[in-house]
C-alpha cells in the first residue's frame, strides 16, 4: 500500500473522482433519451439494494436470501396507502415503509440471527416465501391481482429520487460502517464473534441493527420501485428473483466493500438490459448471463472492484472477511 | 375417515418426492460443503433427458432413469473438479463464490433449456402412468411409489456406499476434515469430482420421476432448488438420514394442511412451520453431519 | 508505477470500456426512418407465462406476414409494409414496461400489440398512455385490466368474468336435471383466480349446488384437492388455470382414479399442446372459447374461421386456440382503423390519439367474429361482442357443443369411465 507522504494526494483524487462521478450522475439525463435514463433509474435502484444486501451480506457476514420480504414491505406499504381508501401522497408513505421494515427486521432479526451460515440463509429464504404467500392469501394487499398505483410518469422525477436514495445510502453506509464504532463492532462480529462478545460488544444488538439499517434501505427503494412501475403484485415485488439479483450483484462486485456492490449493482443491471434488449426475441440472455456470473467467480473471486482498487488491496480487504458461512 | 388415510397416503408419497430430490444434495454438502443452486436444474435436465429418451427412442423412464443417472454421473464428475476449484480456493468465502458459481451454472441451464426447448410444459408418459393400486378405500398412484421406493433405494444405496466401502470410508473423512483425509492418503480432488457426480447423477435420475409424476418445463428448478433447500435444513445440512424425516415430515404437512385447512394456505404452513422450526431446531431434525 | 502494459490494466481498461459502450450504445441507436408502420410486441418471451406469451408472438406475426404478402396496409391508396419489433417482458411487469419504453423511443413504433398477462398489460398501460401509443391487447382477460378506463389500450377478449359464469350456465342448462352439484378450483394467481370466481359465479345464477370453491397456490401438489373431490364427487368440476395446472390435474387425476363425471376448464384446453400432452385423457373435457374454428365468421384477409385454423395450422405446425386467433384479429383491428385514419405513416402523437380514437369506433367483422369496443362501464375498451361457446374435446377435435345455435356435436355426459 501507499507509503505515509501519498497519502494526501491520494485522498484528494479519490475526492475529485467521486465528485466527478456525482456531477456526471447530475447531468446525465440531460443527454440521453427517456428509455436509457429509465435503465439508469434502474441501474441506481440495483446498486442501491446491491449497498443495503451488503450490510448484512459483507460486512456482519450474515448471508440474507429474504431480502425480497423487505423490498415488498416498503413495496406494499406505499401501494396500499396510495390507494384512494387513504390517498396519502408518495413522500408520506415513505415513513411508515420504513418504519414497517425496522420493525419486521427487529422482530425476526433477533431470533433469526442465532442461526449460523446456510441456516440463516434458508430460514431467512423461508421467511421470504411466507411473507410472499401471506400477501397473496390476504385481501387489502390485493391478493394475487396484485395493486396499481396512481401513475406518475416523470422519469426525470424518479431517476433524482432513485439517485438521492442511492446516494443517501452509501453515504450513509459509509460513515456509519467504516468510520464510525458501529462499523468496528459489525466487522468485528464479522470477523471472530466469540472474541468481539468478550470484548463488551453486544452481539444480539450489534447483529439486530445491522439488519435494521439493512432491512430499511431495501424497503425505502421498494416503496420507490412500487411508484415507479405503478403496478405491483406479490411474486414481482416479494418473489426470490428480486434477492438472487441482489446477492449476485454483490458477489460480482466485491463483497464487504463500499464501491463493490454500486459497481456489481450498475454494471450487472446495464449488462441484463443490453442483452435481454440485444436479443430481445429469444431467451439467449439467460444463459449468457450465467456464463458470465461462473466466469467471474472462477477468475476473478474478489469481485470486479478487485480490479479498480488493485488486486493486493482486494485480496487484502476481502480475505478479512469471516470463514464463518 | 377415507379421507383421512388417503392424505396419509398423499403425504407419504410426496414425502418419498421431496426425499428422492434432497438426497443428493445432502451429499455434496455434508461432503465438499458446497450449496448447490443448481439442484432444481440438474433435476429439471433429468426429466428432459427422461422426456427425450421416451419421445424420440421409446425408452420408459423406468429404464432410461439408469441411462440418466450414468450419463449425469460422468457430467456431475468433469464439473466436479471445478466446483472442488472454487470452493477450495484461497480467496475469502469460497463457500459463497461456490453458491454464486452454481447460480450462475443454474441460470446457465434454465436458459439453455428455455432457448432449446421452448417453453411448454411437457408430460413424460412411462408404463406406470396413471396406473394404480386401490388398497381398501385408500388408492395409491403406481409412480409416486415407486419414487418413494427410489428414495428408500438411494437412501440404503447411499449408506451402503458410505459405510461398507472403501470409497466412502475416504468420503466420510474427507466430510470430516478436508486436509486430514488427505493427509492419510485420500485422493480429495478425486473423491470429491466422484461426490459431486454421484450428487448430479442423483438429482437428474429424481428429476426422470418427478417429471413423469408431474411434467417438465425449463422453469420448474426454482421450485425444486427451494423445496431442496427447506428439506435439507429441516434434516439438518450434511444429514443423510435426517432426510427421511424431515421430507416425511414436510411431505405429511402439505397434505394435510391442505386437504383439512385449505390448499390455498398449504405453502403459507409449510413456510411458516419451516422457518419456526428452524428457531427452535436451529441444526435440523437430526444436527449432524455425514 | 511503471507504465508497461500489464492485464490488470487491459482488464480494468476494457471493463470501462464495455461500460461506456453498453452506455452509450442505445443512444447512437438511431436509424433512418422508411415509410413502414411500425409495431411493437410487448409479450412474454420467457418466464412464467412464456407459454401463452409465445402463442400471442405467432398470432400477430401470422397477421404481419399475410398482410405484407399483400404489400402491407392499405391507406388511402397506397399499401404500407408492416414491420414488427419485439420486447420480451419476462413475465414482469416491471420488464414489460422496460419493453414498452425501448420499443416506444427506440424502435419507435407506431403502435403497440399487448401483453399475454393481464399484470404486465397493468404495468404497461400507463406507458402507451404517456407516449400516446395504441396498444392492441389480442389476450389480456382479466377484468381488472379495464376498470382504470385505459384510453390508448383495447382488449380482444371479452374478460373473463363476462365469458366463465355465462358459459357454466349455459352448460347447467344444456345438462338440466342430470347435474346438481359442482365444485369449482382455481390457481391462485391473476386470471386463473378470476377464472375460479367467474366459475363460482356461474354455479350460483344456474341455482346448481356448490360443494366446495377452492384455491390453490401455483405449483403445488394436486393429490389433496383431487382426493378431497373425490370423496366428494360432485357433478360438474371447473378449474380455473393454465395449461400446465390442467395437464398436472388430468395427470393427477388419472393417477389417484378419479375421472370427474363433467370437467370444465378454461384457457388452454383448446391449446394443442395440453391435447398432445394428455392423450387420450383429454377426451370429453369442456371448455370455454369464444372462439372455434367451426365458427361462421369471416373477412378479407383470412377468409373463414377454418381458413384461418388451416393456415396457423401450416405455418406453425399446431391448430390456433382463441388467444392467437384474437392476436391475428388485432392486426385486423389496425388494419382497418389506419384506413379509416386514412393518413400516412409515421404517425406523431397527434396523429396516434386520432388513431385511438378510430380504433375506438371499431365495428368489424373477422374470422374472429364481430369486434366492437365498450366506450363506457366496468369493461372500457374491451370487445365485448364475442359470445363463448362450451367446447368439448372429442378424439382430439375441439367440437362446440353449448349454446344450442353454434353447437356442432351433442355433449357427452358424463365422460365414459367416469368415477
Amino acid at each position: 500500500m501507499a507509503s505515509k507522504p501519498v497519502q494526501t494526494p491520494k485522498f484528494i483524487v479519490r475526492a475529485l473522482l467521486i465528485g466527478a462521478i456525482v456531477i456526471a450522475l447530475a447531468v446525465l439525463p440531460a443527454f440521453i433519451d427517456s428509455y436509457t435514463l429509465r435503465i439508469a433509474t434502474g441501474a441506481l435502484m440495483w446498486a442501491g439494494l446491491a449497498c443495503a444486501w451488503n450490510i448484512v451480506g459483507g460486512y456482519a457476514g450474515y448471508i440474507s436470501f429474504g431480502h425480497s420480504a423487505f423490498f415488498g414491505i416498503g413495496a406494499y406499504t406505499t401501494a396500499i396507502l396510495m390507494q384512494s381508501d387513504f390517498g396519502a401522497s408518495f413522500f408520506v408513505t415513505l415513513l411508515p415503509a420504513i418504519i414497517l421494515s425496522i420493525a419486521v427486521a427487529v422482530v425476526i432479526g433477533g431470533p433469526t440471527m442465532r442461526l449460523r451460515g446456510a441456516y440463516f440463509a434458508i430460514a431467512t429464504w423461508a421467511f421470504a416465501e411466507m411473507l410472499m404467500q401471506l400477501v397473496t392469501v390476504l385481501d387489502f394487499t390485493g391478493g394475487t391481482a396484485g395493486l396499481s398505483l396512481p401513475a406518475y410518469l416523470n422519469e426525470f422525477f424518479f431517476y433524482y429520487t432513485m439517485l438521492i436514495a442511492a446516494a443517501a445510502s452509501f453515504v450513509g453506509v459509509w460513515l456509519l460502517i467504516e468510520h464510525s464504532r458501529f462499523g468496528f463492532r459489525i466487522k468485528a462480529l464479522r470477523d471472530d464473534e466469540p472474541a468481539a462478545e468478550s470484548l463488551g460488544i453486544r452481539t444480539n444488538l450489534v447483529k439486530v441493527q445491522s439488519f435494521a439499517l439493512s432491512a430499511a434501505i431495501t424497503a425505502l427503494f421498494g416503496s420507490i420501485y412500487a411508484y415507479w412501475t405503478t403496478y405491483i403484485d406479490p411474486h414481482s415485488v416479494m418473489g426470490p428473483q428480486i434477492t438472487d439479483q441482489m446477492v449476485v450483484m454483490v458477489l460480482l462486485g466485491g463483497l464487504g466493500t463500499i464501491w463493490g456492490p454500486a459497481l456489481g449493482g450498475v454494471l450487472l443491471w446495464i449488462t441484463n438490459r443490453y442483452i435481454w434488449s440485444t436479443f430481445g426475441d429469444t431467451v439467449i440472455y439467460l444463459p449468457i448471463l450465467g456464463v458470465i456470473i461462473a466466469l467471474v467467480v472462477l477468475f476473478l473471486p474478489n469481485g470486479l472492484i478487485s480490479l479498480l482498487v488493485g488486486r493486493q488491496r482486494g485480496k487484502e480487504l476481502i480475505s478479512n472477511i469471516l470463514r464463518k458461512f | 375417515m377415507d379421507l383421512f388415510l388417503q392424505t396419509l397416503v398423499n403425504g407419504i408419497l410426496i414425502g418419498g418426492i421431496l426425499i428422492c430430490l434432497t438426497i443428493g444434495f445432502q451429499l455434496t454438502f455434508g461432503v465438499l460443503h458446497v450449496i448447490d443452486f443448481a439442484v432444481g436444474g440438474w433435476a429439471m435436465l433429468g426429466g428432459y433427458t427422461a422426456y427425450w429418451l421416451v419421445t424420440l427412442a421409446g425408452i420408459d423412464p423406468f429404464i432410461s432413469i439408469f441411462l440418466v443417472f450414468a450419463l449425469f454421473l460422468l457430467i456431475g464428475r468433469g464439473l466436479g473438479p471445478l466446483i472442488y476449484r472454487v470452493r477450495t480456493s484461497r480467496y475469502a468465502r469460497p463457500d459463497l463464490m461456490a453458491l454464486a458459481f452454481t447460480f450462475g451454472l443454474f441460470l446457465f441451464m434454465r436458459g439453455g433449456a428455455l432457448w432449446l426447448w421452448s417453453y411448454n410444459s411437457r408430460s413424460v408418459e412411462s408404463v406406470l402412468s396413471g396406473q394404480f393400486l386401490s388398497l381398501g378405500p385408500v388408492t395409491i398412484p403406481l409412480m409416486r411409489l415407486s419414487a418413494f421406493l427410489m428414495a428408500m433405494l438411494f437412501s440404503l444405496g447411499l449408506f451402503i456406499l458410505l459405510y461398507r466401502s472403501r470409497f466412502g470410508m475416504a468420503v466420510r473423512a474427507l466430510a470430516q476434515n478436508r486436509d486430514h483425509a488427505g493427509l492419510m492418503g485420500v485422493d480429495v480432488k478425486r473423491v470429491s469430482a466422484w461426490v459431486y457426480g454421484i450428487y448430479t447423477g442423483l438429482t437428474a435420475s429424481a428429476g426422470v420421476l418427478i417429471a413423469t409424476i408431474y411434467s417438465v418445463n425449463p422453469t420448474v428448478g426454482i421450485r425444486y432448488t427451494l423445496f431442496a433447500f427447506f428439506v435439507a435444513v429441516l434434516a439438518g445440512l450434511g444429514s443423510v438420514g435426517g432426510v427421511l424425516i424431515a421430507g416425511l415430515a414436510l411431505g405429511l404437512l402439505e397434505a394435510y394442511v391442505a386437504t383439512y385447512i385449505g390448499a390455498r394456505y398449504s405453502l403459507l404452513i409449510v413456510f411458516g412451520t419451516l422457518y419456526l422450526a428452524l428457531l427452535v431446531a436451529p441444526k435440523g431434525v437430526l444436527g449432524r453431519g455425514i | 508505477m511503471s507504465h508497461k502494459f500489464s492485464r490488470r490494466k487491459f482488464l480494468r481498461n476494457s471493463l470501462l470500456g464495455t461500460g461506456a459502450m453498453t452506455l452509450g450504445f442505445p443512444a447512437l441507436n438511431v436509424s433512418a426512418q422508411e415509410a413502414k408502420i411500425r409495431c411493437g410486441v410487448v409479450t412474454s418471451l420467457s418466464g412464467a407465462n412464456r407459454f401463452g406469451g409465445n402463442l400471442t408472438r405467432r398470432g400477430y406475426d401470422l397477421w404481419a406476414e399475410e398482410i405484407n404478402k399483400l404489400g402491407g396496409i392499405e391507406i388511402a391508396g397506397t399499401r404500407y409494409p408492416v414491420e414488427m419489433f419485439y420486447g420480451d417482458a419476462q413475465s414482469q411487469p416491471a420488464s414489460g414496461a422496460d419493453a414498452a419504453e425501448r420499443l416506444i423511443i427506440q424502435d419507435e413504433v407506431d403502435v403497440l400489440f399487448g401483453p399475454y398477462t393481464s399484470g404486465v398489460t397493468l404495468a404497461v398501460q400507463p406507458i402507451s398512455q404517456k407516449y400516446r401509443v395504441p396498444m392492441i391487447s389480442g389476450s389480456a382477460e382479466s377484468p381488472n385490466v379495464w376498470l382504470a378506463k385505459p384510453a390508448f389500450n383495447f382488449g380482444m377478449i371479452p374478460a373473463v368474468d363476462l365469458t366463465t359464469d355465462k358459459s357454466m350456465v349455459v352448460l347447467a342448462d344444456t345438462l338440466g336435471d342430470r347435474a346438481k352439484t359442482a365444485s369449482v378450483i382455481g390457481v391462485d394467481e391473476p386470471f386463473s383466480k378470476e377464472t375460479a370466481e367467474g366459475f363460482r359465479k356461474g354455479v350460483e345464477e344456474s341455482g346448481l349446488d356448490l360443494l366446495s370453491y377452492e384455491l390453490f397456490p401455483a405449483e403445488s401438489d394436486l393429490s389433496a384437492i383431487v382426493s378431497k373431490l373425490k370423496s366428494t364427487n360432485p357433478d360438474i368440476v371447473a378449474v380455473g388455470g393454465h395449461e400446465s395446472v390442467f395437464i398436472n390435474f388430468v395427470n393427477t387425476a388419472k393417477a389417484l382414479n378419479y375421472k370427474p363425471k363433467a370437467l370444465i376448464m378454461h384457457y388452454g384446453v383448446t391449446s394443442a399442446a395440453f391435447i398432445n400432452e394428455t392423450g387420450s385423457e383429454s377426451n370429453g373435457i369442456l371448455g370455454v372459447s369464444v372462439w372455434t374454428a367451426g365458427l361462421p365468421y369471416k373477412d378479407d384477409l383470412f377468409g373463414t374461421a377454418s381458413d384461418y385454423s388451416d393456415l396457423s395450422f401450416s405455418r406453425w405446425g399446431t391448430r390456433p386456440d382463441y388467444t392467437e386467433a384474437a392476436c391475428s384479429a388485432s392486426g385486423l383491428v389496425l388494419q382497418d382503423a389506419a384506413r379509416r385514419l386514412g393518413k400516412a405513416p409515421p404517425w406523431n402523437q397527434d396523429t396516434r390519439a386520432q388513431l385511438a380514437k378510430a380504433i375506438e369506433d371499431t365495428d368489424i367483422e373477422t374470422f374472429y367474429g364481430p369486434v366492437g369496443f365498450a366506450k363506457e362501464g366496468s369493461h372500457y375498451h374491451n370487445n365485448t361482442k364475442p359470445v363463448p361457446v362450451v367446447i368439448q374435446i372429442k378424439n382430439g377435435d375441439v367440437v362446440p357443443v353449448a349454446p344450442e345455435n353454434a353447437s356442432k356435436g351433442e355433449l357427452t355426459y358424463p365422460i365414459p369411465g367416469a368415477s
